[in-house]
């Protein structure tokens, strides 16, 4: 089996101060000085194909991993990490534009990859990535390559011919077997940290790069991709969230709430 | 103008997809510039929904909770959202709707994201609120994570808005009159279902949190897996819903359907106690409807000060075990 | 006769009432270790004594009347504040200890900008201090990573120093009197004055004690007026910390005095500054504070002796600063960080050591070295230097580690102690000091009579004067079993 998982290096977002979050047209935040993570759902998506390698191995099943981003060379160290984890495939796309806010257009250069480079079984990635976070981008790449999808997932076990995968449905945890070729798109899953190779490991891989292409080597004209997009962020608002912050008095926690119930609780409560 | 709500009734959350599609279309629809004042400008659209269901039996309650008059019904497998969003594309074209409508999730989400993909149109998922241009339309959606607000402008129709799931709290009045205007089956495909042995294992996440007048929240705070169970224990004693943030959620010290935030639930009751969460955004963004917010916090600089009604600054276990004395639990609570 | 668990407690009830005697099995475990066990604790593993109790004084008279009952009966006790320690200080390492929990003593006295000194009480945070003190728009000089959770009188007993101690010096150097409780109950309280040719400072019998010789229950720390708006960020990227050592020297040696000055190897710089400094890149950086003419000429200073290594490149401020604005660890961090171990069983541990500047490369690169090559499944090794003085600095050893094959309770055996280990060896072996400001607790005690030489019988003195019973915190500085 080919597995391939897309992930994405964002600025921590956490690490930005107030004064960063800056309102106006376009994208305006200040996020250059921050340090790289991995988005979240990706990391999870990284560590549980690293897993789901292992179960098929004991079950005699042979798979490969590759990692695949598009993204600047910030991306870079991160590689190196997947490298010494034993990621044997890895690529970079480098747009000449920032796709952030330009799902489709990541989705088409995802599944352009998939399917005319790697030829591979089944695309993980997380269920969405800032700062965009439409969630809309495992879908669309299911949508191009005409793969069932399945998001929100949070486990997955090789089975008999396939993969059994659990995922949080809308209408509560949901189990089924999906047989690849297929995308999985991966929620709030239990696994959320990237496992961390030796350093021994590190040596051994430290010559191997993540092949680097542009969009048009994968087949993909970016500017007429993005000259259509039918979806523009026009600008950024920042959010009100202030409230009173009336801080109550009182030395004790039976103090603190009993003025609590005093000044908001009860008021609340009774409230139709 | 036309558009199109739909229903996905071939999952067990129709009557969540339908609140939140209601009150979308009664407060987050403006004719004018995002944000602006409602003013029921789609009163004058030509307006149906499209309510998909596999079981003859949820007929009846589809078309009652459909949002507006004219109704259509298609039977369709469980759980198919490219068959879903096949039969729609069939309908968009010229002749078709301007916009059609979904609730954002894991499955309205994925028929949006489809549908626009096959018929030339755009998609905006988790739209806060949306208004209609001659040329375009123009919507609001957290971005970064709830640190911010994103104006969209979407250009090809037709355009698929999936909406924030949180309109279900906005509690529209129910559309009272209903016709169906026809039945049909959904696009088939020949080939063997992609998934099998589909099993539904958990109640739905987080429901009694929907529902809630007030709901406990533990944070990191509270320090360990035992503080998180006091806190729960507390929320019980006063009949309040329970939920946590995402760090007590990937910590395990509490299930994940109990998450609040971004990538949780998203409640709206009239008292949220909030213990030991700091007040990341993407957290605040499941409490903040909340008619008023209670916080304790060890640390008076934490970002949820300023984003509560009211404040003690302390042990968030010890004051919400106080507070569990004061608040008696409502007389139906078992 | 030693003392029962049960008659301990009902003795200790008779002192503080008895609600702050603490007696729950969850908080006693709790209270029997601190960070030195970090995995154990995790995985929720615990391996110490149970302490009889957890004493929540919340007076002078209090901590009196319960050390002259723990030196009647030869009860061990620990005293604690914050809980913060990484050193194993706070472990019970004998049964039916007493917990001493200093943080019910949590007021603050005074704060006197005219004679610049602030009074506080021994459990009271150090952030809360450093609030009250910017109200009149002073600073304590103190930011130790700890600030949010840390309390005044565990950052005096473990001899703390801060983020900007190249400025504000360590707390030795803050401290200007304080109140001590000694083992039999006598209260010694050291005034407050500016400095004293009185014979020896005995404050520093008290800092850093690691609750060996007395409890504290009050210090006086020195004020600083604060000029954030005055600070100014600088940073380099470079290939080697011979000539990151190099250039702190020449910074210290003209005298000049940033709050911050450090430098990182490649493997800790990658963990902080990947973003901006290539894999096998050092990263230099400084803050410089004060008022807008000695900011500006600290950082003028500093740029023009950077400037003559043609090795250094220097990098965007906006970097620098903005990396400062995240440095601290409140409890989200600490949460966030203990989920990832569970996970990945990927364990961080620091080790600080000081030395001379003609020592401290060498010592950085043996040390490195061995514990690459002797100690299995290393993830990361690397550190940086962060408090630097006109005769040396420190190297502050960063390293993570995969726990493979082991339990948590045997973490410490197959890793941790034996990288501690190796790094006390090279740091003795070339004269350093293995303890910067960590404290010895009682993870580095057998090393005791190495690091003090023929000055040892001058320590050892101490602890026969001050607590001839041996009931205070056993095994920390002094090892157990001599």
């Amino acid at each position: 089996m080919r597995i391939l998982v897309c992930f994405k290096v964002t600025p921590d977002y956490e690490a930005l101060r107030d004064a960063d979050w800056v309102a106006g047209p376009g994208d305006t935040v200040r996020s250059r000085y921050v340090r790289r993570v991995l988005n979240c759902f990706d990391e999870s998506a990284l560590e549980l194909a690293l897993r789901l390698r292992e179960a098929l191995t004991e079950r005699e099943v042979a798979a490969g991993l590759g990692a695949l981003s598009v993204g600047g060379r910030e991306t870079e160290p991160f590689f190196a990490t997947l490298h010494a984890l034993g990621y044997e495939r890895a690529a970079r796309i480098e747009p000449e534009a920032a796709l952030d806010y330009a799902p489709a257009a990541t989705a088409a250069l995802l599944a352009a990859y998939a399917q005319r480079f790697d030829r591979s079984d089944l695309l993980l990635l997380g269920s969405r990535c800032g700062p965009g976070d439409s969630g809309t981008v495992p879908a669309l790449v299911a949508e191009e390559l005409g793969w069932p999808c399945v998001t929100q997932v949070t486990e997955i076990e090789p089975t008999g011919g396939g993969l059994r995968v659990t995922c949080a449905a809308d209408d509560g945890g949901l189990s089924l077997t999906v047989r690849p070729p297929c995308v999985l798109a991966v929620g709030n899953a239990l696994v959320s940290h990237l496992r961390v190779p030796t350093l021994t490991d590190r040596l051994a891989r430290r010559d191997l790069r993540a092949d680097l292409l542009a969009p048009g080597d994968v087949g993909v004209d970016l500017a007429v991709a993005l000259a259509g997009a039918p979806v523009t962020l026009e600008g950024l608002e920042r959010i009100d969230r202030t409230r009173a912050g009336v801080v109550v008095e009182g030395d004790t926690p039976a103090e603190m709430a009993r003025a609590l119930f005093a000044t908001h609780v009860e008021e609340a409560i009774a409230r139709p | 103008m036309r558009f199109t709500a739909i229903i996905d009734g071939t999952i067990g959350s129709a009557v969540e997809q339908a609140r939140a599609l209601a009150g979308f279309l009664e407060e987050g629809l403006h004719a004018g510039a995002p944000g602006g004042p409602p003013g029921r400008p789609w009163s004058g659209l030509e307006c149906e929904t499209l309510a998909f269901y596999a079981d003859d039996r949820e007929r009846e309650q589809l078309i009652a909770l459909a949002p507006t008059i004219a109704v259509r019904l298609v039977r369709a497998p469980e759980r198919r959202p490219d068959l879903l969003a096949a039969t729609l594309a069939a309908t968009a074209g010229e002749d078709g709707p301007d916009l059609f409508l979904f609730t954002s999730g894991q499955a309205g989400t994925e028929v949006a994201a489809r549908l626009a993909r096959r018929a030339g149109g755009s998609v905006l998922t988790g739209a806060l609120d949306i208004s209609l241009e001659p040329d375009r339309l123009l919507g609001r959606r957290q971005v970064y994570s709830n640190h911010m607000v994103g104006r969209f402008a979407l250009t090809a129709r037709p355009w698929c808005v999936a909406v924030d799931p949180g309109w279900a709290e906005a509690r529209a009045p129910a559309c009272e009159e209903h016709r169906v205007l026809s039945e049909s089956d959904a696009i088939a495909d020949a080939s063997e279902p992609p998934f099998a042995d589909l099993k539904l294992t958990d109640p739905p996440s987080a429901g009694d949190l929907a529902e809630a007048r007030v709901v406990v929240v533990a944070g990191a705070g509270a320090g360990d897996r035992d503080g998180v169970a006091r806190i729960a224990a507390a929320a019980e004693r006063m009949g309040a819903a329970f939920g946590v943030t995402r760090p007590v959620a990937m910590n395990a010290w509490a299930p994940m359907e109990r998450l609040i935030g971004v990538s949780g639930a998203r409640v709206a009751p009239a008292l949220a106690i909030v213990a030991g969460a700091s007040g990341a955004p993407a957290f605040l963004w499941g409490i903040e409807r909340a008619g008023v917010i209670v916080a304790v916090n060890s640390d008076e600089h934490a970002a949820i000060v300023g984003e509560a009604d009211a404040v003690a600054v302390g042990d968030g276990v010890a004051v919400v075990e106080a507070l569990a004395g004061l608040v008696a639990p409502p007389p139906d609570h078992g | 006769m030693p003392l029962s668990r049960e008659a301990i407690v009902e003795s200790l009830r008779g002192i503080v009432g008895t609600d702050a005697v603490v007696t729950d099995e969850r908080i006693l475990i709790e209270s029997s270790v601190d960070n030195f066990r970090k995995l154990q604790n995790i995985f929720d593993v615990h391996t110490m004594p149970l302490p009889a109790a957890v004493v929540l004084p919340v007076d002078t008279g209090q901590v009196a009347a319960i050390l002259r009952l723990a030196d009647e009966h030869g009860v061990n006790v620990i005293p604690r504040t914050g809980g913060t320690a990484t050193e194993g200080g706070l472990e019970s390492a004998v049964p039916d200890s007493v917990i001493i929990d200093g943080s019910a003593m949590n007021r603050i006295l005074d704060v006197d900008p005219y004679n610049m000194q602030a009074t506080a009480q021994c459990g009271v945070p150090l952030q809360a201090l450093e609030d009250r003190a910017r109200e009149h728009g002073l600073t304590t000089g103190h930011s130790p990573q700890s600030k949010p959770v840390a309390h005044l009188g565990g950052l005096v007993a473990t001899r703390s120093i801060g983020q900007f101690s190249t400025l504000y010096g360590g707390i030795e150097d803050m401290v200007v009197g304080l109140e001590a409780v000694f083992p039999g109950g006598e209260v010694a309280r050291i005034k407050n004055v500016p400095r004293r040719a009185a014979g020896p400072d005995i404050r520093h019998v008290v800092i850093g004690n690691e609750g060996a010789l007395c409890f504290i229950t009050e210090v006086t720390v020195k004020l600083f007026p604060y000029f954030p708006e005055n600070n100014v960020f600088l940073g380099w990227t470079l290939k080697s910390m011979k000539t990151g050592f190099e250039v702190l020297r020449e910074v210290m040696v003209n005298g000049y005095k940033p709050s911050v000055a450090r430098v990182y190897d490649p493997g800790d710089a990658g963990l902080h500054f990947s973003h901006f400094a290539a894999p096998d890149d050092c990263v230099l950086l400084f803050m410089a504070e004060g008022t807008a003419g000695i900011a500006k000429a600290t950082a003028d200073g500093i740029q023009a002796i950077v400037d003559r290594h043609p090795e250094c490149t220097q990098v965007d401020s906006a970097y620098i600063e903005t990396w400062f604005n995240d440095l601290c660890w409140g409890p989200d961090k600490i949460v966030a960080e203990d989920e990832r171990i569970r996970q990945t069983r990927n364990v961080n541990r620091t080790t600080e050591v000081a030395a001379d500047w003609s020592s401290i490369n060498d010592i950085y690169e043996a040390a490195r070295d061995r514990i690459v090559t002797e100690i299995p499944d290393i993830t990361m090794m690397g550190g940086h230097s962060s408090h630097s003085y006109i005769n040396g600095t420190n190297m502050y050893f960063n390293y993570f580690f995969n726990v493979v094959g082991v339990g948590p309770e045997e973490e410490t055996e197959k890793y941790y102690l034996p990288i501690i280990t190796i790094i006390c060896e090279e740091v003795l072996k070339r004269g350093g000091s293995i303890v910067h400001h960590h404290g010895m607790g009682k993870a580095r005690a057998p090393w005791v009579r190495d690091e003090y030489g023929s000055s040892y019988f001058i320590l050892e003195g101490l602890k026969k004067q001050f607590d001839p019973n041996g009931v205070m915190n056993v095994g920390t500085i002094f090892p157990l079993g001599g």
